[in-house]
């Protein structure tokens, strides 16, 4: 009698909101806790003064937890992240406030994700309670293009996003947006663009966007990504000549193995191209063929998720397949990489 | 660390709280919510999915709940009592067979025994048979185990039973079913001491304020070992005895926290495939008098040593002790062998009272993890001012029946774990 639990269902799921200063993070969190959608959902926020939640407030609580009228609770961060982040599950366990199902979080404008992301993985209540829902990066019409080419983190935003949100786009030319996100998509091919007019967005749209189960079902080949359907190219992936804004060495690649690695192997391998080259590896998302079965690997930069066995292949395809987005490393030389590292652990 | 202070106003009784489990229907028994600590589940005819339910007192009998579709529970039948002073708080069914225990308030009283019904047509259950154990000193039963169509273990008086407190009239006794009109005795055994004329001493009681009384509750007996039975024995601990011979019966284990602890262990469930036995206490006072009241980890490798290796993470002591009525421990889903009954040997689900329902991993044993839980808001006019969730069951599609013992009624839950 097996517990046959899932190790990701329990967890409780935290969407990252990133975006540089003026990228419309306030507007958008300041609509979005005001949404009927938003019942039990914990929101944190760094600064509750510039949402003027005032008129929606239950009860003004504590200094820096608040209950609005709809459910939804706002929750400012007083030290760090890591620390409110615990707090709340440890206020929420002990029934001490109210209960929320999912968590979305405002992280500041000059904000590199990666730290953040670390955090959840490395803490280890953190790790054992919440897991990354996704990462939406809000990128302004107007300046986005500029930011993209003149500020590094702004191209780390976006290679960290599952989603991309373009704003104040009745701001700028419909040439301008194309090249955005043409722009975008040479950086995070992977990543959904969508466009967002004075911060209006449904709660759903920024959630399901992780791996929120071990058992395979529709939603682990979206969170695996288009790429991965049968027919895709393989290789480095540039879009057009518009794309040279940004830091032209950063871009998505995509892997295929079609032998299964042993768990020590792809480990090693992949151990060793973050050992070597981790700042330039912005991220790893894939799924594995580990002596036949499926295992979804995630990673930023040098800090990996936990590794999640899926119940069965979501698919009929059982090659290993991973993207990577990364500066200045070309596909071939990681794909000689885990070549190697395949030749010397398999005994002559 | 920061801390962040919390808002006062959240922690309160009508609020809802929940982890990793959701609400799919309510249903609170067309006002007759009050329910015991029997749950079970017949696969009838056409396979329709009937949940039998034992109330917690009078008026009612018992309930029959069609949950063919668990999101849409649907009342099939209520039956009465004859008189107030009497109550049916536990019961059991297997194929189209319902065992009932019935309860008198105070010894002397009738109907006191166990009733056998034919539910083959569940709308109408039709009486078989009555089983008397009234007497002078008897209550008659409290909780009936009836899981192979063939005995009824029991926590149960008796005519001839004279106890030495009056607090210990209920003891072990086993039915002979297997034809089902006509009952009979086919063991019984009682802690040596309680019974006026035992040879040995009477046992050394709790403190006043926690004598509950030596007597049974539990008794339980697997198909994994049908020679064994597993008995919470209240004050007196927890049993395992040796059933092989029903008419001379023995104790294998016996293992008791109490004192110092406060008495009153419920269930004894083992884990087959791990050596391991978990002991629920259950909590008999309000706003955490008898705290605390635990689900306890046993090894149980060698059957004549049980060793306690742990306890399961209780609910916050703040956040529940005063929230109304009962705090802690109570029923567990039993690793039932019918056909529509979860069983796992990792996997447990309790209720504890205001604390609700809750869902443990185990496959550390010295270090078992709380997965999940639900705790409904208090249900309208609850005397307790808070829900008290008293029995659960769990189907084997994983999905969680639990009632409230005042008025609140059955609450069909999935777990998301």
């Amino acid at each position: 009698m097996a517990s046959g639990r899932d190790p990701l269902a329990g967890k409780l799921p935290v969407t990252l909101i990133t975006g540089f200063l003026g990228a419309g993070k306030t507007t958008l969190i300041s609509k979005l806790v005001r949404h009927p959608d938003m019942n039990r959902v914990a929101v944190v926020i760094n600064e509750i003064g510039e949402i003027g939640i005032d008129h929606d407030l239950v009860t003004l609580s504590s200094e820096n937890i608040s209950l609005l009228a709809n459910g939804c609770i706002c929750c400012t961060v007083r030290t760090d992240l890591q620390e409110t982040l615990r707090e709340l599950f440890n206020l929420r366990r002990a029934g001490l406030m109210a209960d929320f199902d999912r968590v979305i979080v405002e992280t500041t404008g000059m904000a590199d994700p990666a730290p953040v992301v670390q955090t959840m993985v490395s803490d280890t209540l953190l790790q054992a309670q919440f897991r990354l829902d996704g990462v939406v990066t809000l990128v302004d019409a107007v300046n986005g293009a500029y930011l993209l080419e003149h500020q590094p983190e702004a191209g780390k935003q976006v290679a960290l996003a599952d989603r991309v949100l373009i704003t104040k786009g009745d701001l700028a030319s419909a040439e301008q947006i194309a090249s955005l996100e043409a722009t975008i998509h040479a950086i995070n091919q992977q990543t959904d663009i969508r466009h967002v007019r004075m911060g209006e967005i449904a709660p759903s749209e920024l959630i399901g966007l992780g791996l929120g189960s071990a058992r395979a079902n529709d939603s682990t080949l979206r969170f695996l990504g288009e790429s991965l359907d049968a027919g895709a190219a393989e290789g480095e992936r540039y879009l057009g000549a518009r794309t040279t804004r940004h830091d032209p060495r950063i871009g998505t690649l995509s892997l295929r193995f079609d032998a299964p690695f042993t768990w020590d192997t792809f480990s090693a391998a992949l151990q060793l191209l973050t050992n070597l080259r981790g700042p330039d590896m912005l991220r790893v998302k894939g799924i594995v063929n580990v002596e036949g079965k499926p295992v979804v690997v995630q990673g930023v930069q040098h800090i990996f998720h936990p590794p999640v066995t899926l119940d069965r292949w979501p698919s009929e395809d059982h090659g290993t397949r991973l993207v990577f987005i990364t500066r200045a490393i070309s596909a071939d030389s990681i794909r000689g990489l885990f070549q190697a590292v395949g030749a010397i652990t398999t005994p002559a | 660390m920061a801390s962040l202070s919390a808002p006062q106003q959240a922690a309160r009784a009508d609020q809802t709280l929940a982890r990793n489990m959701k609400l799919l229907a309510h249903n609170d028994l067309s006002g007759f919510g009050g329910m015991g600590e029997g749950i079970s589940m017949q696969v009838a005819a056409g396979g329709r999915r009937i949940l039998w339910l034992a109330h917690e007192s009078a008026p009612k009998n018992f309930t029959g709940v069609d949950v063919t579709d668990p999101k849409s529970p649907r009342m099939i039948v209520q039956t009465e009592l004859p008189h107030a002073k009497v109550r049916s708080n536990s019961l059991d069914v297997v194929g189209d067979i319902l065992a009932v225990a019935y309860q008198t308030q105070v010894p002397g009283m009738k109907p006191a025994g166990v009733d056998l019904f034919d539910v083959s047509t569940p709308e109408t259950p039709k009486l078989i048979s009555h089983f008397d154990c009234s007497g002078p000193y008897s209550r008659g039963v409290h909780a009936v185990w009836f899981v192979d169509g063939k005995y009824v273990h029991m926590a149960s008086g008796a005519p001839d039973f004279q106890p030495r407190n009056p607090l210990d009239d209920q003891f072990y006794r086993i039915l002979d079913v297997s034809n089902p009109s006509k009952p009979v005795e086919a063991g019984r055994w009682w802690y040596p001491g309680t019974r006026e004329g035992d040879a040995e001493p009477a046992p050394q009681r709790l403190v006043s304020r926690f004598d509950t009384g030596f007597r049974a509750h539990n008794t339980n007996v697997f198909p994994q070992r049908p020679d064994r039975a597993y008995i919470g024995y209240i004050d007196g601990g927890a049993f395992v005895l040796d059933i092989a011979d029903m008419s001379n019966i023995k104790v294998k284990s016996h293992w008791n926290h109490s004192p110092p602890f406060n008495g009153f262990i419920h269930t004894l469930l083992p884990l087959f495939e791990r050596n391991l036995w978990v002991v629920s206490d259950e909590c008999v006072q309000d706003g955490g008098a008898d705290w605390p009241k635990l689900v306890w980890m046993i090894d149980s490798r060698n059957e004549a040593n049980p060793v306690p290796i742990g306890t399961f993470p209780a609910a916050p002591y703040d956040a529940f002790a005063k929230r109304g009525g009962r705090f802690g421990a109570h029923n567990m889903h039993e690793n039932l062998p019918g056909p529509a009954s979860f069983r796992s040997d990792t996997i447990i689900v309790g209720t504890f009272f205001n604390a609700g329902v809750r869902v443990y991993d185990t496959t550390n044993p010295y270090q078992v993890e709380e997965i999940a839980y639900y705790v409904p808001g208090a249900p309208p006019l609850s005397p307790a001012g808070a829900i008290q969730l008293n029995d659960v069951f769990v189907d084997e599609k994983q999905i969680v029946y639990t009632v409230d013992r005042f008025g609140g009624g059955l609450y069909v839950l999935e777990m998301n774990i």
